[in-house]
Parts: structure tokens; C-alpha cells; sequence
């Protein structure tokens, strides 16, 4: 084998495994207990570089289980779900899996779907701008194929549905939230989380809402999304949503048949 | 792509600084940003980018491409260095000379290499490869360590001096770096300088350490130390002043900190004939 690939190998296992650090002397100059406490410093930074990495994505379940709280959930996580890419952006995809079979977080039930809402956000941040678009052609579609009608969406439009209010809890940890703290726990939320701009939007849904805006971004024509929403709630506003999603440029474009 | 005057100061650019940034835009030669940061497809951090792009020249500094991997270089990763490259047309695009990931495991760290003539052969490869892939020539950078290898055959600035000799890239010389590993591993960092070419130095780092049992760690999160500002003069007497850029990353301090920093690296740079620093 050649030497470098040997040292490399024997030196991620010591990073890995601290009772693998003797493999390592043999490479390195100095005694045991020197390369040992050079080794914990290596050690450190990579499981700081992981932990900061999921601090960025998951700001909110830091303030709500505490920072200390959520090192100790950051390192369980990384020993679980290392690093594999050095674009740390793409680290903590599976951190919802994660925290809903975690045992010293069940106390907090929707602490998964937070951690969804969380990661939903973090993609819509730095998503492809969506580009104007004439949205006049919407309203020269003949109407006898609106129903045919397929939008497309903005890049990291996302739904996530809860049995929890989680768009209320996401609110109420914005740094800039001013309001008053208060919680209802009965509600469930559908929520949906976009770009207006750069800033990204987490609004909780109503049931019509919800169900045309899930049937649709998953490649729903109009004409079924919107029987799905006046099902779900007869009073469903089709024309109401939909300016308000091609104003935000959340809905970027359309097909139709004919 | 643009080129730096050789007197050019720079700053990190950060996000909690962008506001004040984009309102102020103090005097300076460059931005420096992590390239890795500036991998997404849009959104503010990208518009932030086009905008300090707008004002400054910038160099794209990479932390995560992993050079001296023995088994791989992560062509996705490349791809989409690439793709920042063609958007930013940065100044100066640089890497370290370490290796940060093994299979499929990535650290996330910038870990040391022994300074070997098999090491060597590898880096040249990989510095071929991603130059001919950016179609322009990169810098790489002498790290912190905190270990030291048996086998090494070299030092790490003579490593770096023939890396540039066989492959066209410039030499990034941290100067905190090159004074945390003289403190670590007992030598002088003044006579290392005369192992490195003036024509290969691109760009020289300056940033902040802590100590911790008697070692050094690179933590860049303090002002540039006495000891580090007068490493510096000594660099910038043997080459001549180079773009210098004062790197911190954590415990972020006020951007007019910051400026102060790159005020004095101006004046060590223009002073570099004379005695004092300050």
C-alpha cells in the first residue's frame, strides 16, 4: 500500500476513534501522550466545523432545546451521520430522522417536523432565483384548458405537514419577531415554506390551501389540485392564492395543453 | 479576471458584516470569502456576493476540496467550484495543502500532509487538474499543524517552492500558520522564508492564534500578535509587498476592528525597509 493513502487511513480512524490514535505513531513524531493531545485538537475542530454547520441550518430547535442542549444533539448526530461532502451546506439532511428516534428528545414530539420546516428553509435560503415571468399569458390560457394548466414553482417551495403548529413555533424564534409568545398547541399546521425575493417565507396553510398547493407541486394539473382543495374546504379560494403565489413569484410559469 | 496591485489589503468577508459593507465600502484592495459558502444556486448569500463583487475585487479562498486526498479528488466538489469561478471571476482562487476526506468520509478540516516526495507527486497531479479545470492558475496555502510526521523529506515551504516550480501555481503564504508550526515544532519561521521563491507568492494571510498547553491552534478569532506582525515585515522585505488579507472567522469583532488590522498591514507593507511596525 502506498504510504500516504496508509497514513491517511490510519489517521481518520484515530479522528474517528480515539482508541484507534495509536495507529498513528508510527507516522508522527513525539510520545504517546503528546500525539494524543494533538490528535484531540484535530478532533475538535472537526466536530466543531459538523456542529456549526448544523447550527446554521437548524437555528430555531438551538433556541428551543438550548445551545448546550444541541452540541450534545450535534455530536450524536455526527458520530451517527458523519460529514461525507466538503460543502457543508448539503450536512443535516437527516437530522429530523434523527432527533424523532433520539431518546433525550422525545419529550418533544414535534421536534421532527420542526427540524423538516427547519431544513425546508435552509434549502429555499440559497434555492435558484426564480426569473419574471409574463403572467398576463396565465389569463389568456382558453378556459376550456385551465384545467390542464401545470405550474412550476420556484426552487425550494416546499410543504411540510405536522401534527403540531410548527410555523408558529418558527415564527416566535425569529430574531426579529416582536409579538406576543403565546403557543396553541391543539392546532396542526400545513405549512409552506418560499422565497419572496430573498427572504424566505414560512406561512401556516388552510386546508384548501394546502391541498391545492401539495397537489400541484408535485405535478398536479389545476383542475384535480382544485377539486382536492374545495374537498378538503369547500370555502377554498382559488383566485385568491393564486395572485398571492404569482405576486411572490412562488408560482414562476405554467403549461397547458393546447 | 482581474489582477491585484501587489499593495493591496483585503478583509474576510462575513455576513454579519454585509450591511455595514455594502453602506461604508471602506478602502479596501480585495474580499476574500470561503468559496464553500458561495456554492449555492441563489438566494441573499449569492446576491450579497454579486454585490460586494461590484465594489471589490475578490478571492475565492476554498477550504473544502481536499487536495492531498490519497484516494480521490471529488470532481462534484470541482464542478462546482468551477461553476463560482465562471460566475465570480475572482482575482485570486486558492486551496490548502492538506487533505480533509478519506472514501466517503469528509472532516471537514484541514489536515496535515507528510512532506514526502510521493506527497509531492500527488499534489502536482491534483494542482494540474484543477488548474487545467479552471483554465487559470491557483494559490496554495501552508496550514497550522499540531502533529509532525516522521517521513517527511522536506520542509513544507520547500514543498510548497517545488509544487509552484512544477506546476505553475502560486504560493499562499499564511504567515500566522508558518509562526503557529515554527512555535509547535521548534523552528525559525525567519530562515523558512528563504526556502520560498518571491516570483511564486500570490497572497499572504494574516490572522490570529490561541495557545493552549504550550500549542499553538489557529483559531482566527484575535488581532495578529506582535511575533506574527514581525514575520511579516521579514516577508514582505524578502518579497516585496504581496495582497494581504487579514482573516478572521470567529468571534467576529466590529468591521472597524477589522479595518485597523488592514490599516497596519498596510503600513508593515510600506515600511517594508525600515524597522518599525507599528
Amino acid at each position: 500500500m502506498p504510504e500516504l493513502l496508509a497514513i491517511q487511513q490510519d489517521f481518520a480512524g484515530a479522528l474517528d476513534d480515539a482508541d484507534a490514535a495509536s495507529r498513528t505513531e508510527r507516522w508522527l513524531t513525539g510520545n504517546a501522550s503528546l500525539i494524543e493531545q494533538r490528535l484531540a485538537i484535530y478532533r475538535a475542530n472537526v466536530a466543531a466545523s459538523a456542529t456549526k454547520a448544523l447550527v446554521a441550518a437548524y437555528p430555531v430547535i438551538r433556541q428551543v432545546v438550548g445551545e448546550t442542549f444541541f452540541d450534545g444533539l450535534a455530536r450524536a448526530y455526527q458520530h451517527l451521520v458523519p460529514s461525507t461532502s466538503g460543502d457543508l451546506t448539503d450536512y443535516g439532511a437527516a437530522f429530523s430522522g434523527f432527533v424523532a428516534e433520539f431518546p433525550h428528545t422525545q419529550s418533544l414530539p414535534y421536534l421532527p417536523d420542526l427540524a423538516r420546516l427547519e431544513w425546508a428553509v435552509h434549502r429555499a435560503y440559497g434555492a435558484q432565483d426564480s426569473q419574471p415571468w409574463d403572467q398576463q399569458s396565465l389569463a389568456r390560457v382558453a378556459p376550456a384548458q385551465h384545467s390542464t394548466i401545470r405550474f412550476d414553482w420556484a426552487a425550494g417551495t416546499a410543504i411540510v405537514d405536522s401534527n403540531f403548529p410548527i410555523a408558529r413555533v418558527w415564527l416566535i424564534h425569529q430574531p426579529d419577531f416582536d409579538g406576543e409568545f403565546s403557543v396553541d398547541w391543539s392546532v396542526r399546521e400545513c405549512v409552506l415554506a418560499s422565497r419572496d425575493g430573498f427572504r424566505v417565507v414560512v406561512s401556516a396553510l388552510g386546508a384548501g390551501d394546502a391541498a391545492f398547493i401539495g397537489s400541484s407541486l408535485a405535478g398536479g394539473a389545476l383542475g384535480a389540485s382544485a377539486e382536492m382543495a374545495l374537498a378538503a374546504e369547500p370555502g377554498f379560494d382559488l383566485g385568491r392564492l393564486l395572485g398571492r403565489l404569482t405576486q411572490s413569484n412562488v408560482i414562476c410559469g405554467f403549461t397547458s395543453k393546447g | 479576471m482581474k489582477t491585484l496591485p501587489e499593495l493591496s489589503v483585503g478583509i474576510g468577508l462575513r455576513q454579519p458584516h454585509y450591511r455595514e459593507m455594502f453602506e461604508r465600502t471602506p478602502a479596501l484592495g480585495f474580499l476574500e470569502v470561503h468559496s464553500e459558502n458561495f456554492f449555492l444556486d441563489g438566494g441573499a448569500a449569492m446576491h450579497a456576493l454579486e454585490r460586494a463583487r461590484a465594489a471589490y475585487p475578490i478571492s475565492l479562498h476554498g477550504v473544502g476540496l481536499s487536495l492531498g486526498s490519497s484516494d480521490a479528488l471529488a470532481q462534484q466538489h470541482l464542478a462546482k467550484l468551477k461553476r463560482l469561478v465562471d460566475r465570480v471571476e475572482p482575482a485570486l482562487v486558492s486551496e490548502h495543502l492538506s487533505w480533509s476526506s478519506l472514501g466517503t468520509r469528509h472532516f471537514n478540516d484541514l489536515l496535515p500532509l507528510p512532506h514526502t516526495r510521493e506527497a509531492l507527486g500527488l499534489l502536482t497531479e491534483r494542482v494540474d487538474r484543477v488548474q487545467s479545470a479552471l483554465n487559470r492558475s491557483i494559490l496554495v496555502e501552508n496550514v497550522s499543524a499540531y502533529v509532525e510526521f516522521r517521513d517527511s523529506e522536506m520542509t513544507e515551504t520547500a514543498f510548497l517552492a517545488e509544487l509552484a516550480r512544477r506546476t505553475g501555481c502560486g504560493i499562499l503564504l499564511d504567515v500566522n500558520n508558518l509562526y503557529v508550526n515554527a512555535v509547535n515544532f521548534g523552528f525559525d519561521p525567519i530562515a523558512r522564508l528563504a526556502d520560498l521563491p518571491p516570483e511564486a507568492i500570490g497572497e499572504m494571510h494574516l490572522a490570529g492564534h490561541t495557545s493552549v498547553d504550550g500549542c499553538l491552534i489557529d483559531t482566527h478569532g484575535s488581532r495578529v500578535c506582535d511575533e506574527v506582525w514581525a514575520l511579516f515585515q521579514a516577508a514582505c522585505r524578502r518579497f516585496g509587498p504581496r495582497p494581504t488579507l487579514i482573516e478572521w472567522d470567529t468571534d467576529l469583532p466590529a468591521l472597524d476592528v477589522l479595518l485597523g488590522e488592514a490599516a497596519t498591514a498596510k503600513s508593515v507593507a510600506l515600511q517594508r525597509a525600515g524597522v518599525s511596525y507599528a
